[in-house]
């Protein structure tokens, strides 16, 4: 358009060759002012002046008045109006009427058939049809003068037409042109939003108007409608992102973790980036993420409700889950700005550590149930029934509880084997190291970054976790086995441990089972190694018998009369010296008692066992800190002594 | 179990750009599918066919009505359904180990294109005979029944009763025989699916092998390169096949929502293709 060239659209107006004439000017005077006499500079300023006092107040007022009416003069001007309106429409329609009376009656007389039938019932009744005529009346001539006047007031008329209409054509441009420009500029945004690769569509509802979609296909109906926003254009062009009834503000689920009555670690909101948070792509970032987190919290209450079994309870706004050891996490939906997260809490680096991973936990299962939602819906579907199909709640809070209850009970029965076992290693007996393998049912796929691979490692996380715990035992061939799996994903929910053992020693030991209480798997490992020293004990002996020669006297050993209760018999002719030694073991503390006893059959257990009056009981006890070595000789070094008084 | 369908007749110019269409309407990548398909006819086995035989009195009126039902019913063509892949097809650039690896390797190519290897092979693989990974002896069969579809119905849907069942795998004829069943011949449907809610929507083409004299009475154990098959249309127009399918055709409810839907979709793609319900006769499965 550089070599535009310009249309003239005004009319050319001709300028008058000369001003009026003077004799024209002093007839305007005389007409206007009555004569030439009263005309001075004063009245003429006082006139001036006058006129602009009444029009200037005149308009203040209105405007004063204006900003002052309420309502009720609103209504009541609105009224009068209205009033106004009508009456005008009333007196136009009467006086059309009038009009069509008057050429249905001077038709009459010629065609009194059709006229008839624009008559009004009135005329019909007061004149009769073909009552009146017309004649073409030629006027007379007119004269010059006028024939001018009528000449020149038509061309008046003409150019303040012709001055009309340009003004409204050159008003027409401009505003085109503004309109080019915004559309330019409103076009130019839309496409370098899809040149970011977001996707433009036009509205399903409003055909006319376009949209972004940046939403979740694959997420719940309601959400999913609400990921599509219309690109509507502002009058300067800019482009504005509509998206309807929804509250702009940006909210994120907040993840909290207490222990007792104190909160300990808590989330950050996520970092906005304040530079170019006004840019349209910041601002459909935001309604995305705004919309990804109103699901998850949609989803996570609704989960919620259906995992109130396990103690999980909802509020309006806030999930109390309890997870294990007085540890509770708390999640809500919060404000991004709100100013009260920002006071500060005491909280342990763990604890926002835990937060922040149960944060991402839940996005990323999120995320991944969307995927397995476009599986689903890319199968072929079952066929149609009446019955719906149940909605399964998805599958966020449960793995990161059961991950936190398992990692507890993990540690906790970890710390307790550890324990024990070093109980015994400061008691002198050479129990190998145990191993603990956590997690064990987790394993990394080799190829990182392949989705499928990526979908195979989430979904492991949603499968019972499980873990296994090791050891040696000090007879020879013999092993103990802890596997403990936690599930939250369906029944039986909670930790369940499958304690299996090898000892050949104990040869009609039977399995305790599938446990449930951390107890219960205390219990059964400290009884396993209480057994398991009593056998040691017992074989000593005949280990030593094996290495000595055959023909020395044998020697007496103890021997395991009730190795369930930890109990070894020293056998002796004399039925008043029986010695008897009892072992018990626990978590920390292993003591040895020797005793002297007179009944050793049947069921001689505690009082029952008919204790010597006059004998003296003497005991080995350890009752340390792991670590610090023994002072006293070793549980063997007492066993042996005492078997050889 | 009931199917409803509506049929639409789409020419080849148009066959990508409603591939498109349909992927952007149901929001999935279409899923590439081959489907070896075998007829079967049945026929009646000689001295079955009377119940009265012997001591027939000892069974009950109403069992003995539905054994004469069964014996000396209508009797129908079925088909044998057979997914394959597209590596299972005999290319002569393909070494029999390398289709091997590449079988193990990727044992389900997501939506092959089976025009890539287009000039890899020469026309002069014709006299050797090509080899492809594919083990007819593991193939999996599905049988499916088709009813006539229903006659009389005021909605402008074609409803058929339907029933699949899965068959053992490897060589189904033996077992068809002895069900009463003849092998008539086979082809392939080549196409691609698409899922919108619950409706399956299927545009595929018929595909007939190359003719080998001896081959014809019994299922092809090697399967050709896809280059050999032709199209059944000569012009190499597709089918879009829109199907729902109904678990009890006796209820209404169901079987007027499950047309409403069909309705739906046949106008949200009224711009693109005609969907229409189908000449009942055309799909008679009767045997006359």
């Amino acid at each position: 358009m550089a070599d535009s060239f310009t249309l003239p659209l005004r009319p050319n107006l001709e300028k008058s060759d000369r001003p009026d004439t003077l004799p024209v000017e002093i007839a305007q005077i005389n007409e206007q002012w009555g004569g030439f006499r009263d005309v001075n500079e004063e009245v003429l300023l006082a006139k001036l002046a006058e006129e602009e006092e009444r029009g200037g107040p005149l308009d203040s007022d209105e405007d004063g008045e204006k900003k002052e009416m309420d309502t009720t003069e609103r209504r009541e001007e609105l009224y009068k109006r209205r009033a106004e309106i009508t009456q005008f429409a009333m007196a136009s329609h009467m006086e059309t009427m009038f009009a069509l009376d008057f050429i249905s009656l001077l038709l009459s007389k010629h065609a009194p058939r059709q006229a008839e039938t624009s008559m009004s019932a009135f005329l019909k009744q007061v004149a009769p049809i073909g009552s009146l005529n017309s004649e073409v009346v030629h006027p007379p001539p007119k004269p010059d003068s006028v024939n001018k006047d009528i000449s020149t007031v038509s061309r008046g008329w003409r150019i303040q037409n012709f001055n009309s209409a340009a003004n409204k054509l050159l008003g027409a441009a401009s505003r085109l042109e503004k309109e080019v420009e915004a559309e330019t500029k409103y076009w130019n945004s839309v496409l370098a939003i899809k040149d970011k690769g977001w996707k433009v569509c036009r509205l399903p509802r409003e055909r006319q108007s376009l949209g972004v979609q940046y939403g979740f296909m694959e997420a719940t109906p309601a959400f999913r409608d609400r990921g599509l926003a219309s690109l509507r254009r502002g009058n300067d062009g800019s482009l504005v992102l509509d998206q309807g009834l929804v509250p702009s503000g940006l909210r994120f689920v907040r993840v909290r973790v207490k222990r007792g009555s104190r909160i300990t670690g808590c989330t950050k909101p996520p970092g906005v980036s304040s530079n170019d948070a006004e840019s349209i792509e910041q601002r459909i970032l935001q309604a995305r993420d705004s919309v990804f987190e109103d699901e998850l919290f949609h989803e996570l209450v609704r989960e919620a409700r259906a995992m109130a079994s396990c103690g999980v309870t909802t509020r309006q706004n806030l999930i109390q889950i309890p997870a294990a050891d007085g540890l509770e996490i708390l999640l809500d939906l919060v404000d991004i700005n709100d100013e009260s997260l920002l006071a500060e809490q005491e909280s342990s680096q763990d604890d926002v550590v835990l937060a922040n991973g149960v944060a991402h936990s839940i996005r990323i299962l999120l995320s991944f149930a969307h995927r397995q939602n476009l599986h689903r819906r890319t199968q072929v579907p079952l066929p149609l029934t009446p019955k719906r199909r149940p909605n399964p709640e998805y599958h966020l809070l449960r793995p990161a509880l059961a991950y936190l209850q398992h990692i507890s009970e993990a540690r906790y029965l970890e710390s307790f084997v550890h324990d024990i076992v070093s109980t015994l290693r400061s008691s002198g007996f050479q129990i190998p190291e145990f191993t603990a393998q956590m997690f064990s049912n987790w394993k990394l796929p080799h190829q990182h970054s392949s989705p499928s691979a990526l979908e195979g490692l989430v979904a492991s996380s949603l499968k019972p976790i499980e873990s296994v715990f090791q050891g040696n035992l000090l007879a020879p061939n013999s092993s103990f086995t802890v596997r403990m799996r936690t599930n939250m994903s369906f029944p039986p929910f909670g930790t369940h441990y499958d304690v299996s053992f090898n000892l050949p020693s104990v040869p009609d030991l039977k399995s305790p089972g599938n446990l449930s209480l951390r107890e219960e798997v205390e219990a059964a490992v400290s009884h396993l190694l209480l057994l398991d020293v009593v056998m040691k004990i017992a074989s000593t002996q005949t280990d030593e018998e094996k290495k000595t020669e055959p023909d020395t006297p044998v020697k007496r050993w103890w021997d395991p009369i009730y190795p369930h209760m930890g109990e070894l018999l020293l056998a002796y002719d004399h039925p008043e010296k029986h010695k008897k030694l009892r072992i018990v073991l626990s978590r920390d503390q292993l003591s040895l008692e020797t005793c002297l006893v007179r009944c050793i059959d049947g069921i001689g257990i505690g009082a029952a066992e008919g204790r010597s009056q006059h004998t003296e009981t003497k005991t080995w006890k350890l009752q340390q800190s792991p670590g610090i070595p023994n002072q006293q000789s070793s549980a063997m070094d007492f066993v042996t002594a005492e078997a050889s008084t | 179990m009931h199917e409803l369908l509506l049929f639409a007749s789409v020419p080849t110019h148009q066959h990508a750009e409603l591939l498109q269409q349909l992927a952007g309407l149901t929001a999935m990548q279409p899923r590439h599918c081959f489907e070896r398909r075998l007829i079967f006819k049945a026929y009646r086995k000689p001295g079955v066919a009377n119940a009265r035989v012997g001591a027939s009195q000892d069974l009950q009126s109403g069992d003995l009505q539905r054994v004469n039902k069964m014996l000396n019913g209508g009797m129908f063509y079925t088909q044998v359904v057979g997914p394959i892949q597209s590596a299972d097809f005999a290319d002569a650039g393909v070494t029999d180990a390398a289709a091997n690896a590449s079988a193990n390797a990727n044992p389900n190519p997501v939506n092959p294109d089976p025009d890539t290897d287009t000039k890899m092979d020469g026309m002069d693989s014709e006299s050797s005979i090509p080899r492809s990974a594919y083990d007819f002896d593991q193939q999996s069969w599905q049988l499916e029944f088709r009813d006539i579809p229903e006659a009389g119905t005021r909605s402008a849907v074609t409803s058929r009763v339907m029933a699949t069942a899965a068959l053992p795998r490897g060589d189904i004829v033996p077992s068809m025989n002895a069900w009463g069943y003849s092998f008539v011949t086979e082809y392939l449907v080549e196409g691609d699916m698409f899922i919108h809610n619950d409706i399956v929507l299927n545009l595929h083409r018929v595909l007939h092998y190359p003719t080998n004299p001896g081959e014809e009475n019994q299922p092809r154990r090697q399967m050709p390169t896809l280059q050999q098959m032709a199209p059944l249309e000569k012009s190499g127009s597709y089918v879009l096949q829109a199907s729902m399918m109904v678990q009890d055709g006796s209820n209404q409810e169901t079987m007027k929502t499950a047309s409403q839907h069909l309705f739906g979709l046949r106008e949200q793609l009224k711009s693109a293709v005609r969907l229409e319900m189908a000449d009942r006769l055309s799909l008679d499965t009767r045997v006359k």
